[in-house]
């Protein structure tokens, strides 16, 4: 997201738990005012799950975004196994002709996708900074250690760009 | 020197008929009843009307006697909105336009041939701006006011008068176009003057003498060389339309239909000044019942008998559509409590704004239409959360060091978004997912740090931690004060590990869980 809106698309961000951190966002170099932040809540109609997919379909026919993030990332794995195939297959065909990059991210593979990536558990990378009497532990959180691995790829040409191992740094580092 | 009227004929019944795209003037009989409600007396009716014998001064029973004629109540807001109407269909041809009766407005066209061309043009597109608006009009042009104005009173359709030609085009018009007082008309009408040309023929001195500079004015108007300055009417900036219902309306569907023709309307004459509107305001007065049951509890709060709504939009917007669309998702995610019966919608005019796009610049949503794709998305998943902040916007971070502080904006169309941000660098950087709202939780302490931590039916060792930083705020604000000590810890659940931020609130001492760090 920091680098489509850096290069002045817009990106939407259908929140299905409300869990986007704006400052965090910001902190990484996401252009706030380019993002379109959808925060899914809890209403008697539709379950945030429903209400994600929606949104997300919604956007879809509006147009005009470079990304389309939908973060599933906190809903139950059981809830996403029992999206039909079918919601998935109609995603992939509506995106297919659009300049638009469809992103979700959940706890489980989904059928359909153009590219799957699994992140594995991140290894956080603790830094000494010495006893202060404020702070007992003396430790900091420095970086942490991302992997990727590509699990299924529809693309013709072999995904470049994605490094399987990358670091992170903090936000106040 | 060119003059323009355009003269709409019974008015009143065209002004009653305007919103109804149902209406057939020419064709069926309508009528126009005013009065109090125990003695309602016809008041203006169409041609058609007046061939099925209806004549004004009627009674209800008497009119209701004569078949298939259609009888209405006379609305004085509705005749004023659609007199400002006309006034704007003047407008967009010439920046003098007079108001010279209800129904009747004369402008100055000359100099405008080079722009509208020939006067049979102006005429046919005056007629059909006013059509546009919902009259059936009248549209005379003339090289005096008063000529133009009676020849569009007195002859149907587009009459054009040659300078010079003014007295043998009047000629045959009947003497009460020129709408001389009762007397004046009764004393003519004894001498057997029935039209303009046989009150021009008069000798000069003697009616002068007989009905003084009153029949001398009536004669240069029917000579049709009678010049007089126009006064120019100020422009409204008002834009509204309303409309009051024989029935009320209940459902939202006939209610979008009916707001459907009123913004048409709206729209239409902020075009016809080249104007546009990002503020729409939609007063709905609701019917409102008492109920007579005898209660024995207390008595419920009455529902309020008038509604409101306002819409405002990032870019203003010529489109009905959009705005149809816009109200329409409004209402049905907060719909009126009660039945509609009478609406008024008013819209702020803007100047309309242009844009140049650039050809390698990154294609961005349309402002109109990602206005729409809000309200949707509002509809679907709510308009503001519990702490009163917007589901669906851009968010912007409040300059405080408050954690989780934010707005959630409408889009801005106006903001210069020209040259985004890069980033400082370009390393990746982990976020904290949130919990909102954070999670309370239990905290196992050893000398002041946390070691086990357990939330949401989870108990979990802490492997790593780092802290206790402390963050605290607006301590001259009880309401808005805040005092925390947040720590970062790696917690082991089963085999699986993550890091999370913790917080103690103080002084309460309650432990939270903010998020996750990924």
């Amino acid at each position: 997201m920091a680098q489509s809106t850096g290069n002045g698309h817009f990106c939407a961000l259908v929140d299905a738990s409300d869990c986007f951190d704006p400052a965090s966002a910001e902190a990484a170099g996401v252009d706030l005012a380019r993002v379109l932040w959808v925060r899914c809540g809890v209403r008697r109609q539709l379950k945030p799950l429903e209400q994600a997919f929606k949104a997300a379909d919604i956007l879809l026919h509006n147009g005009g975004f470079g990304i389309i993030a939908v973060d599933l990332g906190h809903i139950d794995e059981r809830h996403i196994r029992r999206v039909p195939l079918t919601t998935w297959f109609r995603f992939a065909r509506v995106v297919e002709k659009k300049p638009i990059a469809l992103v979700f991210l959940t706890n489980c593979p989904v059928g359909c996708a153009g590219l799957t990536l699994a992140m594995k558990p991140a290894v956080p990378r603790w830094k000494r900074t010495g006893h202060v009497d404020a702070q007992p532990c003396g430790l900091s959180l420095g970086e942490m250690e991302f992997e990727i691995e590509i699990e299924q790829s529809r693309l013709g040409k072999p995904v470049q760009s994605a490094r399987p191992k990358f670091t992170a740094a903090s936000l106040w580092a | 020197m060119l003059f323009g009227c355009i003269h709409v004929p019974d008015f009143p019944v065209q002004a009653a008929l305007r919103l109804d795209p149902a209406a057939r003037y020419r064709e069926n009989a309508y009528a126009v009843m005013d009065g109090p409600e125990s003695l309602l007396k016809i008041f203006a009716c169409n041609e058609t009307a007046r061939r099925a014998g209806i004549t004004p001064g009627m009674t209800k029973a008497q009119a209701e006697a004569a078949p298939q004629v259609k009888l209405c109540k006379r609305v004085l807001q509705q005749e004023e909105s659609a007199h400002s109407a006309l006034l704007d269909c003047g407008y967009g041809f010439s920046p003098r336009v007079e108001s010279t009766a209800p129904g009747t407005v004369t402008m100055d066209l000359t100099g405008t041939a080079r722009l509208l061309g020939t006067e049979q043009k102006i005429g046919e597109q005056l007629a059909g701006r006013a059509e546009s608006c919902g009259f059936q009009v009248n549209v005379a042009l003339a090289a005096n006011p008063d000529a133009a104005m009676h020849a569009a009173r007195g002859f149907r359709g587009i009459t054009v008068i040659p300078p010079g030609d003014e007295a043998r085009r009047l000629a045959l018009l009947p003497i009460e176009v020129l709408e001389p007082p009762e007397e004046v008309l009764d004393t003519l009408d004894s001498w057997g003057i029935r039209d303009f040309q046989a009150l021009a023929a008069l000798p000069v001195v003697p009616l002068t003498q007989r009905l003084g500079q009153q029949g001398l004015q009536l004669q240069r108007q029917a000579r049709g060389g009678m010049w007089r300055e126009l006064v120019p009417a100020e422009p409204a900036i008002v834009f509204r339309e309303d409309m009051e219902l024989e029935e009320p309306v209940e459902l939202l569907e006939p209610l979008a239909f009916i707001l459907n023709r009123l913004l048409e309307q709206v729209t239409a004459r902020l075009l016809a000044r080249s104007l546009a509107t990002d503020h729409v305001q939609i007063d709905l007065v609701l019917e409102g019942h008492t109920d007579r049951q005898i209660r024995t509890g207390p008595k419920p709060s009455a529902p309020a008998l008038e509604y409101q709504r306002t819409l405002k939009l990032p870019v203003p917007t010529q489109e009905n559509k959009v705005l149809l669309k816009l109200l329409q998702l409004d209402l049905a995610e907060h719909p009126p409590q009660a039945p509609v019966k009478k609406l008024m919608v008013e819209a702020f005019p803007a100047h309309v704004q242009f844009g140049q796009g650039g050809l390698f610049q990154p294609v961005a949503p349309e402002p109109a239409k990602l206005e729409i794709t809000m309200a949707r998305l509002r509809a679907v998943v709510g308009d503001k959360d519990e702490q009163g902040c917007g589901r669906v916007g851009f968010p912007k971070l409040v300059d405080t060091h408050s954690p989780d502080t934010f707005q959630v904006l409408p889009f801005d169309a106006g903001k210069k978004l020209l040259k985004p941000r890069t980033p400082a660098s370009s390393a990746p950087r982990f976020a904290l997912r949130r919990f909102r709202p954070p999670l309370e939780a239990r905290v196992g302490l050893s000398r002041a740090v946390p070691v086990a931590v357990a939330f949401n039916n989870k108990k979990t060792t802490v492997t790593n931690a780092s802290g206790p930083w402390r963050n605290s705020g607006s301590w001259w604000d009880k309401a808005e004060e805040w005092q925390r000590e947040e720590w970062d810890v790696e917690l082991r659940v089963d085999d699986s590990t993550g890091v999370y931020r913790i917080f103690q609130e103080l002084p309460s001492g309650r432990w939270f869980v903010e998020g996750t760090y990924d």
